[in-house]
């Protein structure tokens, strides 16, 4: 061997020296890839897979710094890249479903509040149910009960109309006149408390009727006037203005025969209408 | 430096192979075929990064295969080190997927449910 094939021989190998020292670019790899997932959510959601790919760097590192650049380091560092990237993937997914879980939990909870609500709103519509029930029950006892006061002293029919209360003419004004007598007064102060204990949703109307003495045109004004007389003084008893009203119907509502005195005794008379709501 | 030196330095890094014993590397092959059952299952052939770990992972096994055949036990044993690792990425791969899959599907059950819950308190 001459001098010349001696240093060739030497130069080869120490290329290869050289080559080995060269961090392999799976080496390479497995270093930012470890970074990359060190720093990602695999630090905090993953650290068991984390550790399993730090130990398989070090271990690529280790072959590389005492072996350097062999198929063993490059197998080695093949090995820990693909455990960081499992690492990283596996923190995603963990990452994904927590995320799944919150956005479930979300949903449930808007469920539930959402079910909330409408029990409320259903418990609140029984409640006013039940409330309006009690209302009308209440409004309906003191009805019949008024009914039953003012029975005593008037005649109380219930017709399609509504409740109807009749008072006599003879009681209320004296013959042609309009005036309420002493007397009445005190009858209307009964049928006025009888009243106010009628629901207060209810509209009245008092409605006045003759007999067919005289021409129609007094016996509407007269009926008219004696209506509106009674209304007013119900009005100054406590009966809201706005609930009611007045009408004169002179001889043409008769309940009686004109031709015998109890028969136009029947038909002088005031009617007090009370409407129920609605 | 003679022809002797220079032929043993020369044959020094084919010594160091052959003269390693590892035992056939049996059990971790095994658990690198189990390992790309699983990618399989969980359906890493139908997820282009899944499928393609599972496809390394393939091929280092069948590599692998042949190299114990010849008895380089030493050189299959990183091969399947390597098969293994491709595997368990495509396992991971591929569970990622279907985790944001079903993470798609939660949201958008979650916005038509709070969309009609949304209706329901405004109704």
């Amino acid at each position: 061997m001459n001098r010349a094939t001696i240093l060739g021989v030497l130069s080869v190998l120490l290329a290869s020296g050289c080559a080995s020292t060269i961090t392999p670019p799976e080496l390479a790899s497995a270093r930012t890839a470890y970074q990359r997932a060190a720093a990602g959510p695999a630090g905090s959601l993953n650290p068991t897979d984390l550790h399993v790919a730090k130990e398989s760097l070090d271990t690529a590192e280790a072959s590389f710094t005492e072996d350097g650049n062999t198929q063993v380091t490059r197998d080695l560092g093949y090995t820990a890249m693909r455990r960081s990237e499992t690492a990283e993937s596996r923190a995603r997914t963990m990452q994904a479903m927590m995320d799944s879980k919150q956005v479930v939990d979300q949903m449930h909870e808007s469920t539930a509040t959402q079910l909330a609500q409408t029990k409320g709103a259903l418990s609140a519509t029984g409640q006013a149910l039940q409330t309006e029930t009690e209302r009308r029950q209440a409004a309906e006892k003191r009805a019949a009960q008024a009914a039953a006061d003012l029975a005593k002293f008037a005649s109380v029919k219930q017709e399609a109309r509504g409740m109807v209360i009749t008072l006599s003419g003879g009681v209320l004004f004296t013959s042609a006149e309009s005036t309420l007598m002493p007397a009445a007064q005190l009858k209307l102060n009964d049928v006025a408390k009888a009243l106010t204990e009628q629901d207060p949703e209810s509209t009245m109307v008092v409605e006045g009727h003759t007999d067919s003495q005289g021409t129609a045109a007094s016996n509407k004004t007269l009926s008219e006037a004696r209506a509106r007389a009674v209304r007013d003084y119900l009005v100054s008893r406590g009966i809201a203005a706005d609930r009611i009203t007045s009408q004169g119907f002179g001889p043409d509502r008769s309940v009686g025969d004109n031709k015998t005195a109890e028969g136009r005794a029947n038909n002088r008379r005031v009617e007090i209408v009370v409407k129920p709501k609605g | 430096m003679n022809k002797k030196l220079i032929a043993l330095i020369a044959a020094a890094p084919f010594a160091w192979a052959c003269g390693s014993s590892m035992p056939e590397p049996k059990q971790p092959l095994s658990d690198a075929e189990a390992a790309l059952r699983s990618a399989r299952e969980v359906g890493a052939d139908t997820q282009p990064a899944a499928r393609l770990q599972a496809k390394l992972a393939d091929e280092a096994i069948v590599e692998a295969k042949k190299l114990i055949k010849d008895g380089d036990y030493e050189r299959a044993t990183y091969v399947v080190l390597r098969a293994r690792a491709d595997a368990e990425l495509a396992v991971a791969l591929a569970k990622e997927r279907n985790a944001l899959s079903a993470k798609g599907e939660a949201v958008e059950k979650s916005a038509e449910t709070l969309g009609t819950n949304a209706q329901g308190v405004t109704r």
